[in-house]
Protein backbone atom coordinates (compact mmCIF):
# COMPACT_ATOMS: atom_id res chain seq x y z
CA UNK A 1 0.00 0.00 0.00
CA UNK A 2 1.25 3.47 -0.73
CA UNK A 3 0.11 7.08 -0.48
CA UNK A 4 -1.40 7.12 -3.96
CA UNK A 5 -3.47 3.99 -3.80
CA UNK A 6 -5.19 2.58 -6.87
CA UNK A 7 -8.51 0.86 -6.23
CA UNK A 8 -8.01 -2.93 -6.24
CA UNK A 9 -11.02 -3.29 -8.55
CA UNK A 10 -9.12 -1.24 -11.18
CA UNK A 11 -6.12 -3.56 -10.97
CA UNK A 12 -8.04 -6.83 -10.78
CA UNK A 13 -10.47 -5.99 -13.60
CA UNK A 14 -14.23 -6.03 -14.11
CA UNK A 15 -14.43 -9.68 -15.19
CA UNK A 16 -12.64 -10.86 -12.05
CA UNK A 17 -15.05 -8.78 -10.00
CA UNK A 18 -18.18 -10.00 -11.77
CA UNK A 19 -17.05 -13.62 -11.78
CA UNK A 20 -16.42 -13.52 -8.02
CA UNK A 21 -20.08 -12.61 -7.42
CA UNK A 22 -21.48 -15.24 -9.78
CA UNK A 23 -19.27 -18.03 -8.44
CA UNK A 24 -20.10 -16.98 -4.87
CA UNK A 25 -23.81 -17.62 -5.38
CA UNK A 26 -23.13 -20.87 -7.28
CA UNK A 27 -20.86 -22.08 -4.46
CA UNK A 28 -23.58 -21.64 -1.85
CA UNK A 29 -25.78 -23.98 -3.92
CA UNK A 30 -22.91 -26.43 -4.54
CA UNK A 31 -22.02 -26.49 -0.85
CA UNK A 32 -25.60 -27.37 0.08
CA UNK A 33 -25.63 -30.31 -2.36
CA UNK A 34 -22.10 -31.33 -1.31
CA UNK A 35 -22.95 -31.51 2.41
CA UNK A 36 -26.22 -33.31 1.76
CA UNK A 37 -24.57 -35.84 -0.56
CA UNK A 38 -21.61 -36.52 1.74
CA UNK A 39 -23.37 -36.67 5.10
CA UNK A 40 -27.11 -37.19 4.73
CA UNK A 41 -27.93 -38.93 1.47
CA UNK A 42 -28.56 -42.67 1.67
CA UNK A 43 -26.90 -44.45 -1.27
CA UNK A 44 -27.73 -47.88 0.10
CA UNK A 45 -24.17 -48.95 0.94
CA UNK A 46 -23.25 -51.03 3.96
CA UNK A 47 -21.66 -48.14 5.82
CA UNK A 48 -21.19 -49.66 9.25
CA UNK A 49 -21.17 -46.79 11.74
CA UNK A 50 -23.67 -44.21 10.61
CA UNK A 51 -21.72 -40.92 10.53
CA UNK A 52 -18.70 -42.44 8.81
CA UNK A 53 -17.92 -41.61 5.19
CA UNK A 54 -16.58 -44.70 3.42
CA UNK A 55 -14.91 -45.43 0.10
CA UNK A 56 -17.78 -47.72 -0.98
CA UNK A 57 -20.38 -45.12 -0.14
CA UNK A 58 -18.64 -42.41 -2.18
CA UNK A 59 -18.11 -44.89 -5.02
CA UNK A 60 -21.80 -45.77 -5.14
CA UNK A 61 -22.75 -42.10 -5.18
CA UNK A 62 -20.31 -41.43 -8.02
CA UNK A 63 -22.01 -44.17 -10.08
CA UNK A 64 -24.42 -41.39 -10.93
CA UNK A 65 -23.17 -38.98 -13.57
CA UNK A 66 -25.00 -36.15 -11.79
CA UNK A 67 -22.67 -36.34 -8.79
CA UNK A 68 -19.54 -36.49 -10.94
CA UNK A 69 -20.73 -33.26 -12.59
CA UNK A 70 -21.54 -31.75 -9.17
CA UNK A 71 -18.15 -32.69 -7.68
CA UNK A 72 -16.08 -31.49 -10.62
CA UNK A 73 -18.24 -28.40 -11.05
CA UNK A 74 -17.77 -27.48 -7.41
CA UNK A 75 -14.03 -28.16 -7.63
CA UNK A 76 -13.69 -25.78 -10.59
CA UNK A 77 -15.74 -23.06 -8.91
CA UNK A 78 -13.89 -23.39 -5.59
CA UNK A 79 -10.50 -23.05 -7.28
CA UNK A 80 -11.56 -20.11 -9.45
CA UNK A 81 -13.27 -18.32 -6.55
CA UNK A 82 -10.54 -19.07 -4.01
CA UNK A 83 -7.58 -18.14 -6.18
CA UNK A 84 -9.41 -15.11 -7.61
CA UNK A 85 -10.09 -13.96 -4.05
CA UNK A 86 -6.46 -14.53 -3.10
CA UNK A 87 -5.48 -12.46 -6.18
CA UNK A 88 -7.69 -9.60 -4.97
CA UNK A 89 -5.98 -9.67 -1.57
CA UNK A 90 -2.52 -9.61 -3.21
CA UNK A 91 -3.41 -6.63 -5.40
CA UNK A 92 -4.09 -4.52 -2.31
CA UNK A 93 -0.30 -4.43 -1.93
CA UNK A 94 1.88 -2.37 -4.24
CA UNK A 95 4.65 -4.93 -4.32
CA UNK A 96 2.26 -7.43 -5.89
CA UNK A 97 0.56 -4.93 -8.23
CA UNK A 98 4.02 -4.34 -9.70
CA UNK A 99 4.28 -8.07 -10.49
CA UNK A 100 0.74 -8.48 -11.84
CA UNK A 101 1.73 -10.56 -14.87
CA UNK A 102 3.84 -12.98 -12.83
CA UNK A 103 1.06 -13.42 -10.26
CA UNK A 104 -1.62 -13.98 -12.90
CA UNK A 105 0.45 -16.65 -14.64
CA UNK A 106 1.38 -18.34 -11.35
CA UNK A 107 -2.23 -18.45 -10.14
CA UNK A 108 -3.44 -19.92 -13.44
CA UNK A 109 -0.75 -22.60 -13.29
CA UNK A 110 -1.57 -23.43 -9.66
CA UNK A 111 -5.30 -23.43 -10.44
CA UNK A 112 -5.15 -25.64 -13.52
CA UNK A 113 -2.61 -27.94 -11.86
CA UNK A 114 -4.82 -28.34 -8.81
CA UNK A 115 -7.89 -28.90 -11.00
CA UNK A 116 -6.14 -31.76 -12.83
CA UNK A 117 -4.97 -33.22 -9.50
CA UNK A 118 -8.51 -32.92 -8.11
CA UNK A 119 -9.98 -34.64 -11.17
CA UNK A 120 -7.47 -37.50 -10.99
CA UNK A 121 -7.85 -38.23 -7.26
CA UNK A 122 -11.55 -38.92 -7.76
CA UNK A 123 -10.84 -41.68 -10.36
CA UNK A 124 -10.47 -44.50 -7.80
CA UNK A 125 -13.96 -43.72 -6.46
CA UNK A 126 -15.48 -43.56 -9.94
CA UNK A 127 -13.89 -46.78 -11.25
CA UNK A 128 -14.13 -48.63 -7.93
CA UNK A 129 -17.93 -48.44 -7.85
CA UNK A 130 -19.51 -51.55 -6.37
CA UNK A 131 -22.47 -51.53 -8.77
CA UNK B 1 8.66 -4.74 4.60
CA UNK B 2 10.17 -1.91 6.65
CA UNK B 3 9.24 -1.43 10.33
CA UNK B 4 7.90 2.05 9.56
CA UNK B 5 5.49 0.82 6.89
CA UNK B 6 4.37 -1.97 9.22
CA UNK B 7 3.57 0.71 11.80
CA UNK B 8 1.75 2.74 9.15
CA UNK B 9 -0.36 -0.31 8.33
CA UNK B 10 -1.05 -1.75 11.79
CA UNK B 11 0.02 0.92 14.32
CA UNK B 12 -2.13 2.93 16.74
CA UNK B 13 -3.02 5.55 14.14
CA UNK B 14 -3.57 3.07 11.31
CA UNK B 15 -6.94 2.13 9.84
CA UNK B 16 -6.46 -1.45 11.10
CA UNK B 17 -6.04 -0.56 14.80
CA UNK B 18 -9.12 -2.16 16.44
CA UNK B 19 -10.56 1.07 17.91
CA UNK B 20 -10.22 2.80 14.54
CA UNK B 21 -12.23 0.14 12.72
CA UNK B 22 -15.97 0.51 12.15
CA UNK B 23 -18.51 -2.21 11.37
CA UNK B 24 -17.88 -2.39 7.63
CA UNK B 25 -14.12 -2.57 8.15
CA UNK B 26 -14.47 -5.45 10.63
CA UNK B 27 -16.69 -7.25 8.13
CA UNK B 28 -14.08 -6.71 5.39
CA UNK B 29 -11.15 -7.89 7.54
CA UNK B 30 -13.17 -10.92 8.63
CA UNK B 31 -14.05 -11.75 5.04
CA UNK B 32 -10.40 -11.72 3.97
CA UNK B 33 -9.14 -13.78 6.91
CA UNK B 34 -11.87 -16.41 6.51
CA UNK B 35 -11.29 -16.42 2.73
CA UNK B 36 -7.58 -17.12 3.11
CA UNK B 37 -8.31 -19.84 5.66
CA UNK B 38 -10.80 -21.49 3.29
CA UNK B 39 -8.30 -21.54 0.40
CA UNK B 40 -5.87 -23.34 2.70
CA UNK B 41 -8.63 -25.75 3.74
CA UNK B 42 -9.48 -26.70 0.15
CA UNK B 43 -5.92 -27.94 -0.42
CA UNK B 44 -6.04 -29.92 2.83
CA UNK B 45 -9.41 -31.37 1.78
CA UNK B 46 -8.06 -32.51 -1.61
CA UNK B 47 -4.99 -34.07 -0.01
CA UNK B 48 -7.26 -36.11 2.28
CA UNK B 49 -9.32 -37.32 -0.69
CA UNK B 50 -6.12 -38.27 -2.51
CA UNK B 51 -5.55 -41.08 0.03
CA UNK B 52 -8.17 -43.05 -1.90
CA UNK B 53 -5.59 -43.82 -4.59
CA UNK B 54 -2.96 -45.01 -2.09
CA UNK B 55 -4.34 -48.45 -1.28
CA UNK B 56 -6.52 -51.01 -3.08
CA UNK B 57 -10.23 -50.58 -2.38
CA UNK B 58 -9.67 -47.24 -0.62
CA UNK B 59 -8.43 -48.81 2.63
CA UNK B 60 -6.30 -45.77 3.46
CA UNK B 61 -9.20 -43.45 2.76
CA UNK B 62 -11.49 -45.42 5.08
CA UNK B 63 -8.84 -45.38 7.82
CA UNK B 64 -8.45 -41.62 7.49
CA UNK B 65 -12.23 -41.12 7.63
CA UNK B 66 -12.29 -43.25 10.78
CA UNK B 67 -9.68 -40.95 12.36
CA UNK B 68 -11.37 -37.73 11.27
CA UNK B 69 -14.67 -38.85 12.80
CA UNK B 70 -13.09 -38.67 16.26
CA UNK B 71 -14.48 -35.92 18.53
CA UNK B 72 -11.40 -33.68 18.27
CA UNK B 73 -11.59 -33.59 14.48
CA UNK B 74 -15.35 -33.03 14.47
CA UNK B 75 -14.79 -30.12 16.86
CA UNK B 76 -12.37 -28.67 14.31
CA UNK B 77 -15.03 -29.23 11.64
CA UNK B 78 -17.24 -26.96 13.72
CA UNK B 79 -14.63 -24.19 13.35
CA UNK B 80 -14.90 -24.77 9.61
CA UNK B 81 -18.69 -24.47 9.86
CA UNK B 82 -18.35 -21.06 11.55
CA UNK B 83 -15.79 -19.82 9.01
CA UNK B 84 -17.81 -20.99 5.99
CA UNK B 85 -21.11 -19.58 7.25
CA UNK B 86 -19.57 -16.20 8.08
CA UNK B 87 -17.86 -16.00 4.69
CA UNK B 88 -21.00 -17.08 2.80
CA UNK B 89 -23.39 -14.74 4.64
CA UNK B 90 -21.08 -11.72 4.53
CA UNK B 91 -20.37 -12.50 0.87
CA UNK B 92 -24.11 -12.51 0.20
CA UNK B 93 -24.27 -9.07 1.81
CA UNK B 94 -21.51 -7.83 -0.52
CA UNK B 95 -23.40 -9.22 -3.54
CA UNK B 96 -26.60 -7.48 -2.37
CA UNK B 97 -24.77 -4.15 -2.10
CA UNK B 98 -23.32 -4.58 -5.58
CA UNK B 99 -26.86 -5.10 -6.85
CA UNK B 100 -27.80 -1.82 -5.13
CA UNK B 101 -29.82 -3.51 -2.39
CA UNK B 102 -29.50 -2.21 1.18
CA UNK B 103 -26.43 0.02 0.88
CA UNK B 104 -28.12 2.86 2.77
CA UNK B 105 -28.73 0.51 5.68
CA UNK B 106 -25.43 -1.34 5.47
CA UNK B 107 -24.95 -1.70 9.23
CA UNK B 108 -28.45 -3.09 9.70
CA UNK B 109 -27.90 -5.51 6.80
CA UNK B 110 -24.62 -6.61 8.41
CA UNK B 111 -26.30 -7.42 11.72
CA UNK B 112 -29.21 -9.19 10.00
CA UNK B 113 -26.80 -11.44 8.08
CA UNK B 114 -24.88 -12.06 11.31
CA UNK B 115 -28.12 -13.02 13.06
CA UNK B 116 -28.91 -15.49 10.26
CA UNK B 117 -25.32 -16.78 10.53
CA UNK B 118 -25.75 -17.33 14.26
CA UNK B 119 -28.90 -19.39 13.67
CA UNK B 120 -27.17 -21.48 10.99
CA UNK B 121 -24.13 -22.02 13.24
CA UNK B 122 -26.36 -23.23 16.09
CA UNK B 123 -28.03 -25.57 13.59
CA UNK B 124 -24.60 -26.89 12.60
CA UNK B 125 -23.66 -27.38 16.23
CA UNK B 126 -26.85 -29.36 16.91
CA UNK B 127 -26.18 -31.55 13.85
CA UNK B 128 -22.70 -32.59 15.03
CA UNK B 129 -23.16 -32.40 18.81
CA UNK B 130 -23.54 -36.17 19.22
CA UNK B 131 -20.30 -36.73 17.31
CA UNK B 132 -18.27 -34.37 19.52
CA UNK B 133 -19.79 -35.67 22.75
CA UNK B 134 -20.67 -39.32 22.01
CA UNK B 135 -21.05 -40.08 25.73
CA UNK B 136 -23.21 -37.03 26.37
CA UNK B 137 -22.21 -34.14 28.62
CA UNK B 138 -22.28 -34.81 32.36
Amino acid sequence: MSEQRVATSKVAGTWAWAFQRISAVLLIVFLGVHLYAAHFMDVGAETGEEPLITFDEVSLRLDQLLYIVVDYGMLSMVLLHGLNGFRTVLFDFDMFVRRKKLIDVTLWVVGIGTLIWGIVILFPFISGAGG
Amino acid sequence: MKISSFKWLFGRNSEFWPTNMKTGMWAWVGHRLTGLALVAYVFLHLSFISTASMAEGGADFDALMETTSQPLFVAMDFLLVIVVIYHAMNGLRVVLFDLGVGIRRQKLVFWVTMAISAVLIVGGLLAIWHLVFPEGVA
